[in-house]
C-alpha cells in the first residue's frame, strides 16, 4: 500500500474533509427501518430446491437416454439378424469342397448340421444346373 | 435498534429468510452498513443530502429484494453494488438534468465543495476532491475503496466485478492523474 501512495497523498493523509451532522447515523438508520415496506418473504424451507428445479429436466435427459439406448440394442439386433447367412448361401457356400472343409474344422456346429449343409447344398446346385445344365443332375444326385 | 451486539453475519443472513425475524435482521444490517455504504456513496456524490437519500434507496432496494438474496454472495458484497448503482443512476439523472454528456466526467459534482456546510476540509483536501472527481467512475470508485477505506482488491474484484490485476492498474493510473491535476493546477 504504501508503495502505491505518491508523496502528494502521503502529505494529504487519508481525512476527506466531509463531515456529517451530529447523531446522523443513529437518525437515519431509525428512518429507514421506519421506511421500510411491508415485502413478502419465503421461507428458505419452502424454497424449491436445486433438485427440485432441475428434477423435470432430469428426468427428461433420463428419457431421451433411455430412447437412444433402445434404438442401439434395436439397431444392434437387426445389425446382427442381417448378418446371419440365408441356407441358400450356407448352401453355395458348401459345393465348394475347399470352404466345405475350412467350414468343418474350423466351426462348432454338430455334424447333423454339416450334413444338412452338405445335403442342401447338392439340392440348390442341382436347381442352379438343372435350370441351366439339366444334363449333369444325375451324375450330382 | 440501540445497545451492543456482536453481528454474526451468518446468523443474520439465516434470520431474513425466516418472515418472523426479516425486519429485525434487517434493522442489524442496517445499523451494521449504513456508514460504510454512507462514505462510498458520499465520496461518489459529494453532497451530503444526496448521499442521505441514495443510503436510503440503496436499503429500500435491498429489503425489497431480500427475497432474491440467497446467501451466494457476501451481504456486504451485495450492499455495496447496490448502493454503487444507486450513485451512479443518481449521476446520471443529475447530468441529464444539467444538460451534461454522461461520458464526461464527474467534475461537476465537486464545484460546490467549498460552499457545502457538510465539507470541512482545507484548500488540498479540496483540491484533492476536485482531482478525484475528474477521474472516470470505476476508477473514481478504486481509489476511493483503496485510498480511503483501505479495502482489499480481492473484495473490490467481487463488487466491481473487474480482475484484481485490473484493479491494481486502475488504481495506479488514478494516483498519475491525480499527480498530473496537482501538478497542472499549482
Amino acid at each position: 500500500m504504501k508503495q502505491e501512495e505518491s508523496d502528494i497523498l502521503k502529505q494529504i493523509g487519508k481525512e476527506s474533509g466531509f463531515k456529517v451532522p451530529e447523531n446522523f447515523f443513529a437518525e437515519i438508520n431509525q428512518k429507514i427501518c421506519d421506511s421500510l415496506p411491508e415485502v413478502e418473504i419465503t421461507k428458505v424451507s419452502e424454497r424449491p430446491t436445486l433438485w427440485t428445479r432441475i428434477r423435470p429436466y432430469a428426468y427428461m435427459a433420463a428419457m431421451f437416454a433411455g430412447i437412444w439406448c433402445m434404438m442401439k440394442v434395436f439397431n444392434g439386433l437387426t445389425e446382427s439378424y442381417k448378418t446371419e447367412l440365408t441356407a441358400k448361401e450356407i448352401a453355395a457356400g458348401m459345393s465348394n469342397e475347399s470352404n466345405a472343409e475350412e467350414f468343418i474344422m474350423n466351426s462348432s456346429v454338430s455334424d447333423m448340421d454339416i450334413i444338412m449343409s452338405y445335403e442342401d447344398s447338392l439340392y440348390y446346385d442341382n436347381v442352379i444346373i438343372d435350370t441351366s445344365n439339366s444334363g449333369n443332375n444325375e451324375e450330382l444326385l | 435498534m440501540a445497545g451492543k451486539y456482536i453481528y454474526d453475519e451468518a446468523a443474520v443472513v439465516e434470520q431474513l429468510h425466516d418472515p418472523n425475524s426479516a425486519r429485525d435482521a434487517f434493522g442489524k444490517v442496517i445499523e451494521h452498513y449504513s456508514q460504510a455504504l454512507y462514505w462510498q456513496i458520499r465520496r461518489m456524490v459529494f453532497d451530503h443530502d444526496d448521499a442521505s437519500d441514495i443510503l436510503q434507496n440503496t436499503f429500500i432496494k435491498a429489503w425489497t429484494n431480500i427475497d432474491n438474496f440467497r446467501g451466494d454472495a457476501k451481504l456486504s458484497t451485495w450492499l455495496h453494488k447496490i448502493a454503487i448503482n444507486e450513485s451512479i443512476t443518481f449521476i446520471n439523472k443529475k447530468k441529464a438534468q444539467n444538460n451534461i454528456p454522461l461520458d464526461s466526467d464527474d467534475s461537476f459534482l465537486a464545484k460546490t465543495l467549498e460552499s457545502d456546510p457538510w465539507f470541512d476540509g482545507d484548500a488540498t483536501q479540496a483540491k484533492l476532491q476536485r482531482a478525484i472527481a475528474t477521474l472516470p467512475e470505476k476508477q473514481r470508485l478504486v481509489f476511493n475503496m483503496r485510498y480511503y477505506d483501505e479495502m482489499k482488491y480481492e473484495d473490490m474484484s467481487e463488487i466491481l466485478g473487474t480482475s484484481v490485476g485490473a484493479l491494481k492498474a486502475s488504481y495506479h493510473h488514478a494516483i498519475k492523474k491525480i499527480e498530473s491535476f496537482f501538478t497542472d493546477n499549482d
